[in-house]
């Protein structure tokens, strides 16, 4: 196995090309299987279920570049959601509804930050204490009860425009802005920087607080629009919104070649993640009909993608 | 090389053993008739439902022509029969029978299956207008109103024993079955003048106001010899106060809840009679509902079904009643776990 992965890395091996290879396979098996499951139609109403934690996955990746974790993401959604259906329904226009839970959603980004980059308590305790306390407070701040249905001005975002799910545009606008700002911009390559070392790059003279700050700061912002979209989808706001988001999404920029440690990674290798796990579990939740199959097979290909990393490593030496 | 062309054959393998054991088919039917039918309920894997699902499954076993999925999120979630009902659209079902956990979340979902050309139904809760063709209600307001003062005169020794102060412990005044429930009981009480309500408690949704309500309601009407708790939180909330209070048998409980959760209670002697619908016939009516419809001998207007062993049964408007509540006693409540 080690000289196998030796040769493929000679030979211009990269994740990429594995997640791809895996994708044909699975692709392949799913539509010998049941030729319904393959076609355009399925799929695209399918891909509804995964814009969302496509999103959630962008800023995911740049942070665990830097070495760092947010763990709060799905809570956070649900702190935008019940925003958003509390202020709508005390009277604030819808729009101003949506801003002020884009406003909660990158303050409690912000607050992730802070902690972070000032304060310096290693993201994993920070993230893991506000994902207790924002789905805390969204659940206390509702009473565990969603605001349901909402007007139809806001309800059509969950549709679809040109034929596409409005979700898709927004994920495809930011995955191609992230991309580029990884690969193309100064600040971008500083973000590899400070997962490779930290140290290092403070005494090169990068802002290291302030580009972790904002960093948390946008992934609140983002579970922000990935609340404002799941709500507009299911014409609810419900404080269970992102339950769970934190481990697919995770799980996904792991998958995707993005190392734990930082340092390694980007966007491509996330959105081929992102597929995997997502034709992996819809084609799982198709075949079998069985609900609790699914955190199986998430569960799954975390441990997978983490044994490939390993003998990545061991091929490397 | 060889280690992965052998995980791939694994994998083959495993994708390979398909679902035949999950479904339920009866063993002369032909493969090409079978009509697919999809239980949805509000929640995979608590004892209501699962014992809903064993009629179910007997009624598809019986039938011999239904292959029956049964499937629902196992964490509750609205969102989550959302994307069921959709994924069963795409692989074109016959029909799809929705408990709906939040009737708003999952309409639109439901309605596009009928676009679809699939025969949506729902069972045990309803859902929005327009968003299903019939209802399968497991029993009318009336059924429950009368079967719940017809359990509490029954106990009291019967139509000329029964007498002294009765209360009714509900849970928000708004709260509709509820209401509808009070209008059937009190209309049923007139015909027991020596039964006297003395007052209708709110407690919310909130066992412990429950129990406060009932301490109050044995204080200050010291004839009073019943108490109806028709919420699941109300009436185990009142049956631990008579419970505490050391007055089982003197003040008794009745009420509206699954028979588990009140157990402890009926074996205490504090309540005599848990009044509920008889949930297996509830999953055997809903198949015949759905079969019924996939194979168009059930059209809109249609005043009865017939369903197997439980006979003829009313349609009223498009709600197929299953129509009879069941009343759990000491005798018989251990027979049933849900």
């Amino acid at each position: 196995m080690r000289a196998l992965t030796a040769k493929l890395k000679t030979a211009g091996w990269r994740q990429e090309y594995v997640l791809v290879m895996l994708l044909v396979v699975l692709i392949g098996v799913a539509g010998a299987l049941d030729p319904t499951f393959v076609t355009a139609r399925a799929q695209l109403k399918l891909s509804e279920n995964i814009w969302g934690l496509a999103i959630l996955a962008l800023p995911m990746t740049m942070i665990i570049i830097t070495a760092g974790i947010d763990l709060s993401v799905g809570s956070t959604v649900a702190l935008a959601t019940v925003t958003f259906g509390l202020s709508w329904h005390q009277g604030v226009p819808v729009w101003g509804a949506a801003l002020l839970a884009l406003g909660v959603a990158t303050a409690a980004g912000a607050l992730n930050g802070f902690l972070v980059s000032k304060v310096k308590v290693h993201p994993l305790i920070v993230t893991l204490a506000t994902l207790a306390a924002f789905r805390g407070i969204a659940e206390g701040a509702s009473k565990g009860k969603p605001v349901t249905p909402l007007p139809d001005a806001f309800t059509q975002f969950g549709d679809t425009f040109a034929g596409i799910p409005v979700a898709a545009w927004v994920f495809a606008v930011l995955a191609i802005v992230c991309a580029l700002f990884l690969g193309r911009t100064p600040n971008g390559r500083f973000v590899y920087a400070i997962g490779h070392n930290e140290r290092g790059a403070r005494f090169s003279g990068i802002a290291v607080d302030r580009i972790l700050f904002l960093l948390y700061s946008l992934s609140g912002l983002l579970a922000g629009v990935v609340a404002l979209l799941y709500a507009a989808r299911r014409n609810t706001a419900s404080p269970e919104a992102g339950m769970g988001n934190e481990l697919d999404v995770i799980t996904a920029v792991v998958i995707g070649g993005t190392s734990i440690y930082g340092g390694r990674g980007n966007i491509v290798g996330t959105c081929l993640g992102i597929l995997l796990i997502h034709e992996t579990r819809e084609f799982v939740r198709w075949y079998w009909s069985s609900d609790e199959l699914n955190l199986i097979v998430v569960g799954s290909l975390l441990v997978a993608s983490v044994l490939a990393h390993r003998l990545l490593r061991f091929g490397k030496k | 090389m060889k280690k992965w062309i052998a995980a791939m054959l694994a994998v083959a393998a495993c994708v390979g053993c398909r679902r035949e054991e999950i479904e339920t088919t009866g063993p002369e039917a032909k493969a090409g008739e079978k009509i697919t039918v999809c239980l949805l309920p509000k929640l995979k894997g608590i004892p209501y439902f699962t014992s809903c699902y064993a009629g179910a499954k007997e009624a598809a076993d019986e039938l011999g022509d239904i292959e029956l999925i049964y499937d629902g999120p196992t964490e509750g979630s609205a969102e989550a029969q959302a994307a069921m009902i959709e994924k069963w659209t795409l692989q074109g079902v016959d029909v799809i029978a929705v408990s709906p956990n939040a009737p708003d979340v999952i309409a639109k979902s439901m309605q596009e299956a009928l676009k679809a050309g699939i025969n949506v139904i729902t069972w045990d809760a309803d859902s929005t207008v327009g968003s299903r063709e019939f209802f399968v209600n497991q029993a009318t307001a009336q059924a429950i109103g009368v079967g719940l003062v017809d359990a509490m005169v029954n106990d009291l020794g019967g139509a000329e024993k029964a007498q002294g102060d009765v209360a009714i412990i509900s849970a928000n005044t708004t709260a509709a079955n509820q209401n509808a429930w009070i209008e059937h009981m009190t209309a049923r009480l007139k015909e027991h003048p020596n039964l006297n309500l003395v007052t209708i408690k709110y407690p919310g949704e909130d066992q412990n106001n429950a129990f406060q309500d009932a301490q109050d309601l044995m204080k200050a009407y010291p004839n009073l010899k019943g108490i109806w708790g028709i919420t699941s939180i109300a009436f185990p909330g009142a049956a631990e106060a008579v419970k505490q209070a050391d007055k089982a048998g003197q003040v008794l409980v009745v009420g509206l809840a699954t028979p588990n959760d009140m157990k402890l209670y009926v074996k205490a002697g504090v309540v005599p009679s848990v009044v509920l619908w008889n949930t297996q016939d509830l999953g055997y009516l809903t198949v015949h509902t759905a079969r019924a419809l996939a194979k168009g001998t059930l059209k809109s207007g249609a005043t009865e079904i017939e369903a197997g062993r439980l006979g003829k049964k009313v349609i009223a408007g498009d709600n197929v009643l299953l129509g009879d509540i069941m009343v759990f006693k000491k005798e018989n409540i251990d027979q049933f776990d849900f």
